[in-house]
């Protein structure tokens, strides 16, 4: 092993061992409101690394049999996670990943936008995905002590938090990666002045002695290096043309390249997931009206 | 709508079921007025950490209704002579308020507001999310949307106010909320706005979009009628009086509208509504196979044309 690899090995395996000195001291609420009469969802709270108390939303299918399928979402890059799909917590037993700083998770840190991408980016130490992918973690490490949980069919879903999330907790039989955040940033934010990539842009724009701090600190979350952890059946979104990552994965390796039709896309990757995970696959438009509130089928 | 067992079919099949109160027009124009006079009280400061060469980006904080101050993003060109076309960048519901470096580097003087609730403009207001739907939702003199729809205006009111700014060349443009704002802008500044771009909007049909679909933000009109069915009757009062289909008729300037027609997130059936009721020069954009992003890969260049053509940046 090169002083490099071990380098990567000894700052993850550090990560893991402070987060396993905090316990998780799961707080699990049931939210009526946002429950139905085919799923139980409830918020979540856990402590990670800091400590810091983070969020999640937390859902189990009523209506098919536990041990159920399972669906870890990754949080998005925003200050906002929905709850999850309604579809997908009829099917799974869903977890939504609210990292610190974002909404719910907010206080005392509340991340801006933008800012949160660059926040400590030239220090690993005190980079803010240290401690978010530290949240992710913990969110698996919940899922997957769940009992209502089939630990034969546990997907993640998400960027490339989720990746890494699979990289370093076994358990996931399947995992999606799309447009990831924190992969190529480098490479990818030369092209843009778009957000959140122009964050990087503005951050070197004025701290351009920086730039190789930057790279040093985004090639411990450098999604290839992660790769061969993953056992899962991956599916990568719009990443064929990345023959490097493909070849690193240590599971099997699917792709999909986008029709840019929404819909389209959406039924594809439910259908891979479904297959992927035992279940029926859904569409998210349905083909037909839901009852109106006025013909009295809103109640329970 | 539709029953159970009919097969949706959006461009052909789209009644709608909400109804334009008697007092809507008067409704607003209170509003409008008790807003006109509370001073705005703007604030633009130079933001040098993402400014660049081509662009300024500036934070800016004005008053609006109940005294909330409003954040939003500035952007104007460096390197191009003023007067410039005025954009107001209107935001979806749970993204966050656009810094719009793009369309000031294509040359317009362009603002990306985040109203009341979202990031930096909650401190005296935050419903959160989910929760900004149904906030207050029994009474449309305190519904959430109330004070929403009137920061977006007064967001159009500080690009006004900017000298290098042609006020007879602003244009407003957002989808899905921003679709919603979009149209609700145009309506009531109609002598402001000069053209509108909206994408799948949201706000629109609001109880027959709720019935359409599972996802969010309408399924928290959903869960809140699964608890509270017996509200459904003033639920229904509320929305009608912010729903972009009664706002439509109002809108003088050329519109852009594009719908994605599988769109689970804002229905076609209540884009197609909408549409009808518009009674400006109209341009309508569908997109087979698509949802939510209603064909953005593709019609994001014909709304920079569009908008070009009537802003002439």
């Amino acid at each position: 092993m090169d002083d490099q690899a071990a380098a990567f090995d000894s700052y993850w395996d550090a990560l893991d061992v402070e987060l396993a000195r905090y316990p998780m001291a799961a707080d699990l609420q049931p939210l009526s409101l946002h429950s139905s009469g085919t799923f139980q969802t409830y918020s979540v709270k856990l402590t990670s690394i800091g400590p810091y108390r983070i969020f999640g939303y937390f859902s189990v299918p009523t209506s098919v049999r536990t041990p159920a399928p399972a669906l870890l979402l990754t949080p998005r890059y925003g200050s906002v996670n929905h709850i999850p799909d309604y579809h997908d917590r009829e099917r799974y037993v869903v977890l939504q990943v609210v990292h610190r700083g974002q909404r719910l998770a907010d206080r005392p840190f509340a991340a801006a936008y933008p800012g949160l991408l660059t926040l400590g980016i030239t220090d690993p130490g005190r980079f803010i995905y240290r401690a978010i992918v530290a949240d992710c973690l913990r969110g698996a490490e919940f899922l997957l002590s769940r009992p209502e949980v089939d630990p034969t069919r546990v997907a993640i879903q998400g960027d490339d938090l989720a990746l890494i999330t699979a990289a370093r907790r076994s358990g996931c039989s399947a995992l999606m990666v799309s447009e990831p955040l924190l992969y190529r940033l480098l490479e990818r934010s030369g092209g843009t002045d778009a957000y959140p990539a122009e964050e990087l842009n503005d951050f070197l724009r004025s701290q351009p002695e920086q730039q190789s701090a930057v790279a040093e600190t985004l090639a411990l979350f450098d999604a290839a290096r992660h790769a061969p952890r993953v056992q899962a059946t991956t599916l990568l979104v719009n990443a064929e043309a990345d023959e490097a990552l493909r070849q690193a994965l240590g599971g099997p390796v699917e792709d999909y390249r986008l029709t840019h039709r929404g819909a389209v896309d959406h039924v594809w990757l439910d259908g891979w997931l479904a297959k992927q995970l035992g279940a029926e696959p859904r569409a998210r438009f349905l083909e037909h009206a839901l009852s109106t509130p006025e013909q009295g089928e809103h109640a329970p | 709508m539709q029953t159970q067992t009919q097969m949706r079919d959006p461009a052909r099949h789209h009644p709608t079921t909400t109804v334009r109160p008697p007092d809507f027009d008067a409704f607003w124009a209170d509003l409008l007025a008790t807003a006109e006079q509370i001073p705005l009280r703007p604030t633009l400061e130079p933001v040098a950490a993402r400014s660049t060469d081509e662009v300024e980006v500036l934070e800016v904080g004005y008053t609006s209704l109940d005294e909330v101050r409003i954040a939003g993003w500035y952007c104007r060109p460096r390197h191009r002579p003023p007067p410039y076309p005025g954009l107001l960048i209107v935001p979806g519901y749970i993204s966050e308020p656009t810094l719009p470096k793009t369309w000031a580097r294509r040359g317009y003087a362009a603002f990306g507001v985040a109203p009341r609730g979202k990031l930096r403009s909650h401190h005296q207001y935050n419903p959160g999310y989910p929760g900004l739907l149904i906030d207050n939702i029994l009474d449309r003199h305190t519904y959430a949307y109330r004070g929403f729809y009137i920061d977006a205006v007064r967001a159009l009111e500080v690009l006004q106010q900017q000298p290098e700014v042609d006020r007879a060349r602003i244009g407003v443009h957002g989808s899905s909320q921003g679709g919603a704002l979009t149209i609700v802008t145009a309506a009531l500044r109609p002598q402001a706005i000069a053209c509108a771009a909206a994408g799948a909007p949201y706000l629109c049909g609001f109880l027959d979009a709720a019935a359409l679909t599972h996802s969010y933000p309408y399924e928290e009109l959903n869960e809140y009628l699964r608890r509270f069915p017996e509200r459904a009757a003033a639920v229904r009062q509320t929305l009608n009086y912010f729903d972009g289909i009664n706002f439509a008729p109002r809108i003088r300037c050329p519109l852009l509208l594009y719908l994605g027609l599988q769109d689970d997130v804002c229905p076609p059936e209540t884009g197609f509504a909408v549409y009808d009721a518009l009674q400006c020069p109209k341009t309508l954009h569908t997109a087979d196979g698509c949802g939510h992003d209603a064909g953005a890969y593709w019609e994001a260049a014909h709304v920079e044309a569009f908008l070009a053509d009537h802003l002439h940046p």
